[in-house]
């Protein structure tokens, strides 16, 4: 029993639950940090519990307080030394602190420097000891013991040349481990392993016999280390992911395995092939060795293969530079682990033709030759400069080169151009170090310098947040991603595609080879509809020695990213060009059937493709079409083989008749009736005072609402008809009618003195006015009106509107208190409080967030879906409406590190992260509408939350319009409901990722949408027959009731029954019954359970008191008279206040003491 | 489980229920169908010598835990087979310093959803009262004879009063709106009256519907007019004159930054303890 009381304590925060968390002194136990109470369900000794609390009192940002005496003291020299330096090399010092901690994390120790050093003589030593072997021809591998398969595919398998092993003349360290650039985890050390000349003969530069050579050279060398108890594994791998190049990675045996991984990479005296044979012109695999066949002209150019070559030729001249340029520098150094750190966050340094650090580091040694780097500058610095070089240069057209020699021999740029898509020159000239990086790739890193330049310029506190910490994986980056698989079927695309010179060039690696060309095929094809294209780079593989290499379809899959272009999406069209011109012929051929003839408005004739799509969400997937169409046209890729993930979401907010749209088009309609009603109420004729304007306070008028409203047309049998006051009732031997939400609006009157000055009579003059508005749109307009005290519904072509009538002096009326003296101030009320929320607070909101939807079509999907989980969740009644639409808005008016969702499904993983990793205790969600907070009045904003954190409510959100108190979470959630929600997004996220990155279908999208029960006390089932959303849940049912509405519209004119839920109308009760005792959730769109929590405190025996008997009795324990809730008679009220609607209270009995 | 419970709760019934010091228990239950109860926990309403109390002493029934389903009506026939009950008052919490309440309208003051309440029962005579001490349960709230609404007939029926009758609105509007005019025009003419007249010390009352009219006496109209002083000051003052105003400025700026420094070190040290530099 008591460690089922400790659960509930974990999972509900700490002891004391006081529901809100306001007026809580100190307020230590405002959230916990996210990562405790995650699923650790063992009992903890109570020392750690007091650990728990103790940390959570440092986890909250206490206001700084400093003595007199500290501030103005005179400063010293070392000081005001450092203080300069802050402000000369760094953005702020907040900035310099974390980037000297990132800079701690990453960097390796020195202890275990040393072990690694241990380690490595080690090696060195075991290397220079492996046997040699007698000569023999390559082609004949009977020599190599049985259980060593050669690292290599020998496609084909005949080749001239004879090999024997010698041990290596020389071996030497290179890369990031010698020049201290090397960043955790994941350390490896790349060891060059030079072969003895005497291995090498004159032609090996042809017909792969280099690379032959080599790989027999690791298969042996893998045999003989194999064999060393030193090493824990000893496998191969590629380098670079260079299918041409394997090499052989060594980790160390026992507890250091994970320690260190040493790549040996053999290679070639640096002056053995001759550079001109090398150059980016020439061929060195046969088109007759190679296909078989000589082709009719030349023998294509093999940059690729030249390449590889050269890179292993240059490994030590490349770690001379290197260290030259960094080895004093201890900003550069800096400055390229953040660079990596940078790259690694987005995933660009990994696999095939990825922008490695080694890359990064040359690209910085390059700025340093150009001086745009000096060597005194920080690592911030370095950082800036390298990202600002990213962003402004285009290496595709413009490649750079640290040759600084002017020798005719070399090669001109122009001949890298045409080899390869990207271009960075290495010191000799010769050799491309971007090599293997695509243009999409680099497009990639090109755009993620841009937006971090722009962030860096933005100067928002966080800046090292999200440049350094917010990793930024593909699915959680692209509006839409795609899966290519088999990836087998990329070996027919190269043929279709006519790219045997590439699979030569590529040694029959057909992904590389037909990548480039597939990328450029999409992107010419989506055109406007794109603002990025990524690819995934095939990760690199590692396999056992006595394994064949992994074959080139066993890559896994390839993934593609979009980031698609809003303003290009909202077109069906692509216009091509006239019929009559030359350019039609190619429009034809790169559309296929697709491409019509069409006459145009302007008389024009031109060829035209056309999608069909009538919603929004339909035109959100024409690049789905666009890609199944080209990549079967031109790559001869079957729609089958292409999983598009970019719609699996909208499921989940389509009603249940139409999965055409996503509802973006029926809020439209029901705003253009808003938009008309209050057309109207402005040519009123008759009001003593005339509207002055006339605002939306309903998440519809602001696309938000989750399940759009239809036009309601009720069927008049179906109800109870109470004639005279014009309305319909609900019956009790019918099921249920279909719920009607009026959509509210505010309607403000001229200002006029004529209004009285007291709350109760401004009550009275208001409730008149309503009366008036619905007898005066009755007369005019012929609309059905209901007025009541406080609003008038009024009936629009099916949808039901709610007028509140707003005089602008109320609140401040409501505020007014007199003093003794006869002093008047101004002090907030509820009443007040509430008044200026609807009337002011929420009319903005509704119009910023309205505007919002016109700049990003996407908003309205994300927030509903957001919102939709979350009530889905149970938690819905916990936030506001509009404090969900907020944390949306923000995914959009902030989106750094990221650029603005253009999707449902990226917007709502986002949300999830952001929900779950965002420091609510210490941080105010900023949400910036409209732009019109300044970057000082933000910074003022964080400053003044600190001081008022313990006033303020648990979940804070600032708006321009709402700068101070939070309006829309002042009532909750409470600290624990927050922290389940955490809890919830951070266990949802990876299991809705890996859903969609699962290249064989996403199972079951609703998974993470269905809420775990199991963590409930009491569970009331319900009747469907009385739920009249059911229809609208996560699972939704095959079948439900008649909710009494027709088909078609009829005459009516009674108004239909208005916001009548029973599952609503009974939790409301249960709280007011049973508030003290449980917490009651439930899921409003069509939950078929009320799951009941009961407090932990409400178990404590009380002593007698009597305003605490609420449902309590007197039980004498241990000879003492204490209260207890009563639960027996608690769970049959359960069922008593719902009669009709309850089906069953289910008790889990062992959950409670009693 | 269930089984000890039931065992506990059969041995209550023969021990008679434990009730506070003062108070007597009776159980009470929707109707017959449900097997537990709850219990109002009743006593005599007394107050301390000289307090007063808008309940009569000796007559009055003071009782807690009342169940949500069990309105006024329904506790008025519960309780009537002890003697004839005048009054029934049901409250949210004890009120002693009771105050006479005029009803309020219901268009402008919807009642509450209630939960549990007390009440306070007013007996014609004080043997009711006694009579009440040794009532014996349980209670039944809803029964053959007298049922009472609960889920969704209560709903229905709700929904049904809460549809206003829009004449019944405009007749109590007009007839607040007549009272209200009257008692705002006896007062301006009251105003009116004393307008300019010193009273018997020899003041004059200044209103701000007199020929000059005055300031209206409001804490924002205080602080405006102290802002506008504050501001002339400013105005007048020279900054940035004498060195030491300059020495001033520039320690002022080291402290800032001083105490910038500290904050960030603060948030690092946050930072740190919660793993925040793991980038990965």
């Amino acid at each position: 029993k008591r460690s089922e009381r400790e659960r509930f304590a974990r999972v509900m925060g700490p002891a004391p639950t006081g529901q809100q968390l306001r007026g809580a002194t100190g307020g230590p136990e405002v959230i916990e940090p996210s990562f405790e109470g995650t699923g650790k369900k063992g009992k903890k000794p109570s020392s750690r519990k007091r650990g728990v609390t103790e940390s959570q009192v440092e986890n909250l940002l206490q206001p700084v307080k400093l003595s007199k005496a500290e501030l103005y003291k005179e400063p010293t020299n070392e000081e005001l030394n450092r203080l300069r330096e802050t402000e000369i090399l760094f953005h702020s010092s907040l900035l310099r602190l974390q980037v000297e901690e990132l800079l701690k994390e990453v960097r390796l120790s020195e202890k275990k420097k040393d072990r690694i050093d241990a380690f490595l003589l080690e090696v060195n030593h075991r290397i220079k000891r492996v046997p040699s072997t007698p000569e023999s021809e390559l082609t004949d591998q009977a020599w190599l013991p049985a259980g060593i398969r050669v690292p290599f595919h020998q496609v084909p398998y005949t080749v001239k040349g004879s090999f024997h092993f010698l041990p290596p003349a020389q071996v030497t360290v290179v890369g990031s481990y010698l020049l201290g650039t090397c960043i955790r985890p994941d350390i490896t050390v790349d060891m060059a392993l030079t072969m003895p000349r005497e291995i090498l003969q004159d032609k090996d530069l042809l017909n792969q016999r280099y690379f032959r050579k080599r790989a027999l050279y690791l298969a042996h060398l893998a045999h003989h280390l194999a064999q060393d108890p030193l090493f824990g594994s000893v496998r191969f791998s590629y380098t670079n992911g260079c299918h041409m190049k394997p090499s052989l990675l060594l980790r160390p045996h026992g507890k250091d395995e994970r320690l260190v991984t040493v790549r040996l990479h053999p290679c070639p005296p640096s002056d053995f092939f001759r550079p001109c044979r090398l150059l980016p012109t020439k061929n060195n695999v046969r088109s007759a060795w190679y296909r078989g066949q000589s082709p009719p002209e030349d023998d294509p150019p093999t940059p690729h293969y030249n390449t590889c070559v050269l890179q292993d030729t240059a490994l030590g001249s490349h770690v001379q530079l290197l260290s030259n340029v960094l080895g004093s520098a201890p900003g550069l150094k800096d400055g390229v682990a953040l660079l990596k750190v940078w790259l690694r966050q987005r995933e660009l340094d990994k696999g095939l033709g990825g922008f490695s650090g080694f890359l990064i580091s040359m690209l910085v040694a390059f700025l340093v030759s150009t001086r745009k780097i000096h060597t005194t500058m920080s690592g911030y610095q370095v950082l800036r400069s390298v990202l600002q070089f990213l962003a402004t240069t285009d290496l595709t057209v413009n490649g750079i080169s640290l040759c600084l020699s002017s020798d005719p021999s070399l090669p001109a740029l122009a001949d890298f151009h045409q080899a390869f898509p990207v271009v960075f020159l290495d010191p000799s000239g010769r050799l491309n170090l971007c090599a293997d990086v695509t243009a999409s790739t680099y497009h990639q890193v090109q755009h993620e310098a841009r937006l971090s330049m722009t962030l860096l310029d933005s100067k928002t506190d966080d800046g090292f947040q999200l440049l350094l910490m917010t990793p930024k994986p593909m699915i959680r980056a692209f509006d839409h991603v795609l899966h290519l698989r088999p990836l087998s079927r990329l070996q027919a695309a190269c043929h279709q595609l006519k790219l045997w010179p590439e699979l030569q060039d590529n040694g029959g690696d057909y992904i590389s080879a037909s990548l480039g060309p597939l990328t450029t095929l999409l992107e010419k094809g989506l055109g406007s509809r794109l603002q990025l294209l990524a690819h995934s780079r095939p990760p690199v593989p590692e396999w056992d020695i006595n394994q064949d290499p992994p074959k080139h379809k066993d890559s896994g899959t390839l993934t593609l990213g979009l980031l698609l272009q809003p303003e290009g999406l909202t077109t069906v069209l692509e216009l091509g060009p006239e019929a009559d011109q030359p350019e039609a012929v190619e429009f034809r051929q790169f559309w296929g059937s697709r491409s019509e003839l069409r006459r145009f408005q302007d008389g024009a004739i031109r060829e035209a493709v056309v999608w069909e799509a009538a919603s929004l969400c339909q035109k959100r997937l024409i690049p789905h079409k666009v890609v199944t169409h080209l990549l079967a046209l031109h790559a001869d890729i079957p729609d089958n083989c292409v999983h598009y993930v970019g719609g699996f979401l909208d499921a989940l907010l389509q009603g249940l008749k139409e999965t055409s749209s996503t509802g973006e088009e029926a809020l439209a309609v029901a705003i253009c009736y808003y938009d008309d009603l209050s057309r109207m109420l402005w040519g009123l004729e008759g009001l003593p005072l005339t509207v002055s304007a006339v605002q939306g306070a309903h998440p519809v008028l602001r696309y938000t609402e989750v399940f759009p409203p239809t036009p309601v047309q009720p069927a008049c049998s179906f109800y109870e008809q109470l004639r005279e006051r014009a309305s319909l009732l609900p019956r009790l031997d019918k099921p249920c009618p279909a719920y009607v939400e009026p959509i509210s609006m505010v309607c403000h009157l001229e200002g006029s003195g004529q209004w009285p000055q007291e709350a109760e009579a401004i009550r009275r003059v208001r409730a008149a006015f309503q009366l008036r508005l619905a007898e005066l749109l009755r007369q005019q307009h012929g609309l059905l009106c209901r007025a009541t005290a406080t609003h008038t519904d009024v009936l629009k072509d099916g949808f039901v509107f709610r007028i509140r009538v707003a005089y602008q002096r109320e609140p401040q009326i409501l505020k007014e208190v007199r003093s003794p003296q006869g002093m008047i101030s101004l002090r907030d009320t509820p009443e007040s409080l509430r008044l200026e929320r609807d009337t002011r607070h929420l009319p903005l909101l509704t119009s910023a967030l309205h505007g919002l939807q016109q700049q990003h079509p996407a908003f309205s999907g994300v927030a509903r879906l957001a919102k939709r989980w979350v009530r889905a969740q149970l938690l819905g009644e916990g936030f506001s409406d509009e404090s969900l639409d907020l944390v949306a808005a923000a995914l959009f008016l902030h989106p750094e590190p990221f650029t603005p969702p253009s999707s449902p499904q990226v917007g709502f993983l986002r949300f999830l992260s952001l929900v779950s990793t965002f420091d609510w205790k210490n941080n105010p969600l900023i949400v910036n509408l409209n732009n019109e907070l300044t970057a000082e009045e933000q910074v003022e904003i964080r400053s003044s939350f600190l001081a008022a954190r313990t006033r303020l409510p648990v979940m804070v959100i600032i708006t321009p319009q709402d700068r101070k108190s939070s309006v829309w979470t002042q009532d909750g959630p409470s600290a624990q409901i927050l922290q389940q929600l955490v809890i919830l997004a951070a266990k949802a996220l990876p299991v809705l990722e890996k859903q969609l990155m699962d290249p064989w279908g996403p199972g079951d999208i609703r998974t993470v949408f269905r809420p775990p029960l199991d963590m409930y006390d009491v569970l009331i089932h319900l009747y469907a027959r009385h739920i009249p959303r059911h229809r609208q849940a996560v699972d939704s049912p095959a079948a439900s009731f008649c909710r009494g509405l027709l088909n078609k519209p009829g005459p009516s004119s009674l108004m239909p029954v208005l916001g009548y839920d029973p599952p609503q109308l009974y939790l409301a009760q249960l709280r007011a019954a049973f508030g003290d005792l449980a917490l009651f959730f439930y899921d409003q769109h069509g939950g078929e359970v009320i799951g009941v929590l009961w407090k932990p405190t409400s178990f404590q025996p009380q002593p007698f008191k009597a305003s605490s008997t609420k449902g309590h009795m007197v039980v004498s324990q241990s000879g003492e008279l204490v209260l207890l809730p009563n639960i027996e008679a608690i769970l049959e009220d359960f069922a008593v206040m719902g009669e009709g609607l309850v089906q069953a209270v289910e008790a889990r009995s062992e959950r409670w003491t009693v | 489980m269930v089984a000890r419970r039931r065992k506990r709760v059969a041995g209550d019934l023969e021990a008679g229920v434990p009730s506070p010091p003062g108070y007597y228990a009776i159980p009470i239950k929707f109707s017959a169908k449900q097997r537990a109860s709850h219990y109002l926990y009743v006593r005599e309403h007394r107050v301390r010598e000289g307090t007063q109390s808008a309940w009569p002493q000796k007559r009055t029934l003071f009782v807690l835990n009342v169940p949500p389903y069990c309105n006024e009506e329904c506790l008025t026939r519960l309780l009537s087979p002890c003697g004839t009950v005048q009054s029934v008052e049901l409250q949210e919490k004890p009120d002693l310093a009771e105050s006479a309440k005029e009803p309020k309208s219901k268009f402008f003051h919807p009642t509450p959803i209630p939960g549990f309440q007390v009440a306070y029962v007013v007996f014609q005579k004080p043997s009711g009262v006694s009579a009440a001490l040794t009532l014996k349960g349980p209670l039944l709230v809803s029964t053959e004879s007298h049922p009472v609404k609960s889920g969704i007939h209560k709903w229905i029926s709700d929904y049904a009063d809460s549809v206003t009758d829009p004449e019944a609105l405009r007749v109590e509007v007009d007839t607040f709106m007549e009272a209200y005019d009257q008692k705002i025009a006896a007062e301006e003419e009251k105003a009116k009256e004393e307008e300019g007249v010193p009273d018997e010390e020899g003041w004059v009352k200044v209103t701000r519907r007199g020929r000059r009219p005055v300031l209206p006496r409001t804490e924002a109209a205080s602080l405006r007019v102290l802002e506008k002083e504050k501001r002339k000051r400013a105005r007048k003052e020279l900054l940035n004159f004498y060195a030491w105003q300059h020495r001033e400025t520039k320690m002022e700026h080291l402290a800032q930054l001083r105490k910038k420094f500290e904050e960030d070190k603060q948030r690092i040290e946050l930072m740190r303890a919660q793993r925040k530099f793991r980038p990965y």
